[in-house]
């Protein structure tokens, strides 16, 4: 039986293990970001995701691929930790993990993670202002992890634990679209 | 008898008008009147026949009478009780007859009250299926044109939606978005 829905403790055990992987490597932030990236890039591609999640295909066909991605582009063990899920069956919780590692460090630092997914590309300067302004909103310090999502149009989503700040232009629309409809 | 009776009269005669030869000369009212023997012989007849007469033929004539009068008599009673029974039948009939009348127009009335009370029900039942029928029309059409309404809003959502995201999709350039980032991020700083 497929089992869509992570279980919390295995999300946590594998994140925590995660982090003890980069610390052991060395600069855990820079892991962290890499990995997260790493995983939303993946999971947020359809047929990526149901490739590394199919059961039909081996596992060593997905490692490949993997491999193939990310290569030389990415830090070497961001692919082996990837590919050590992947060998492990639990691409379908990548995003997951990816998430509550994302937590993990930011709890260690007494923040919280907003999951940021955004139109373009935001530099530096966007993601500070970005921070401060989601802390001022939460009363919490916050870290922001950006995702690049063409889909939204235009703005960004962001969203800390369940509270989701949603300013782009397809919800927007979405809106528009419903009040008519 | 009857003739023995003649003869023995005519015997009487001859001999009677042996002894009374020779006969004298009548005149005046002796012309009208018969001979005294001649009387007595006729009365003696008359006598004998009279006997006979009252004795058997009056009897019989009597019997016959009387019979006769019994069976007109009885005949006649037979009759007016025909009549009384007629009458008597007739009171019935006409009684029955008046009674049937009575009750045929009963009849008739119930039957025609039965006939307005069913052309009434038929009426009002038709009535109230004509409105049903026409407030079920009136639904459907009501209900046709709220989903025409509602899918043409969503049609042209839709479009209308579809041309914005192209719009937007090649309006926005990179220094568009930037802004429109920016101002989200202030909006949020700000609001809040």
């Amino acid at each position: 039986m497929m089992d869509t829905t992570a279980q919390p403790e295995r999300v946590n055990g594998y994140a925590s293990a995660l982090i003890d992987v980069a610390r052991a490597e060395g600069d855990a932030e820079v892991f962290v970001e890499t990995f997260y990236s790493v995983a939303k890039t993946i999971t947020g591609n359809q047929e990526l995701r149901d490739t590394l999640t199919d059961p039909q295909i081996p596992v060593d066909r997905k490692q490949g691929i993997v491999s193939d991605l990310l290569g030389v582009r990415v830090d070497g063990v961001v692919v082996a930790s990837v590919n050590f899920l992947v060998a492990a069956g639990q691409a379908k919780h990548l995003d997951e993990i990816a998430s509550r590692l994302a937590e993990l460090v930011a709890e260690e630092e007494g923040s919280v993670v907003a999951e940021v997914q955004s139109a373009v590309a935001l530099d530096a300067d966007q993601v500070a202002r970005l921070e401060a302004a989601l802390s001022k909103a939460t009363g919490k310090r916050v870290q922001a992890k950006v995702v690049t999502d063409s889909s939204l149009m235009g703005g960004l989503v962001a969203k800390i634990g369940d509270t989701v700040f949603d300013g782009s232009v397809k919800s927007r629309l979405d809106d528009v679209r419903e009040q008519w409809g | 008898m009857l003739s023995l009776l003649t003869q023995a009269l005519f015997l009487f005669q001859e001999t009677e008008q042996i002894s009374h030869e020779p006969e004298e000369e009548v005149s005046g009212i002796q012309l009208l009147l018969p001979h005294t023997d001649e009387l007595v012989a006729g009365i003696l007849a008359f006598a004998i026949i009279f006997f006979f007469v009252w004795k058997w033929a009056v009897p019989a004539l009597n019997k016959t009478l009387e019979a006769r009068q019994a069976a007109i008599r009885s005949e006649f009673e037979s009759a007016e009780a025909a009549k009384v029974e007629a009458e008597s039948l007739l009171t019935d009939y006409r009684d029955q007859l008046s009674g049937a009348k009575t009750e045929a127009e009963q009849i008739v009335e119930e039957a025609r009250t039965a006939g307005d009370q069913v052309k009434a029900d038929i009426v009002a039942r038709a009535e109230t299926e004509a409105d049903q029928i026409k407030d079920r029309a009136q639904d459907e059409i009501a209900g046709e044109r709220d989903r025409v309404a509602g899918e043409l809003r969503r049609q042209v959502a839709d479009l209308s939606i579809g041309v914005a995201e192209k719009v937007v999709g090649t309006s926005l350039d990179d220094e568009a978005q930037r802004e429109l980032i920016d101002r989200y991020i202030d909006d949020l700083g700000g609001v809040h």
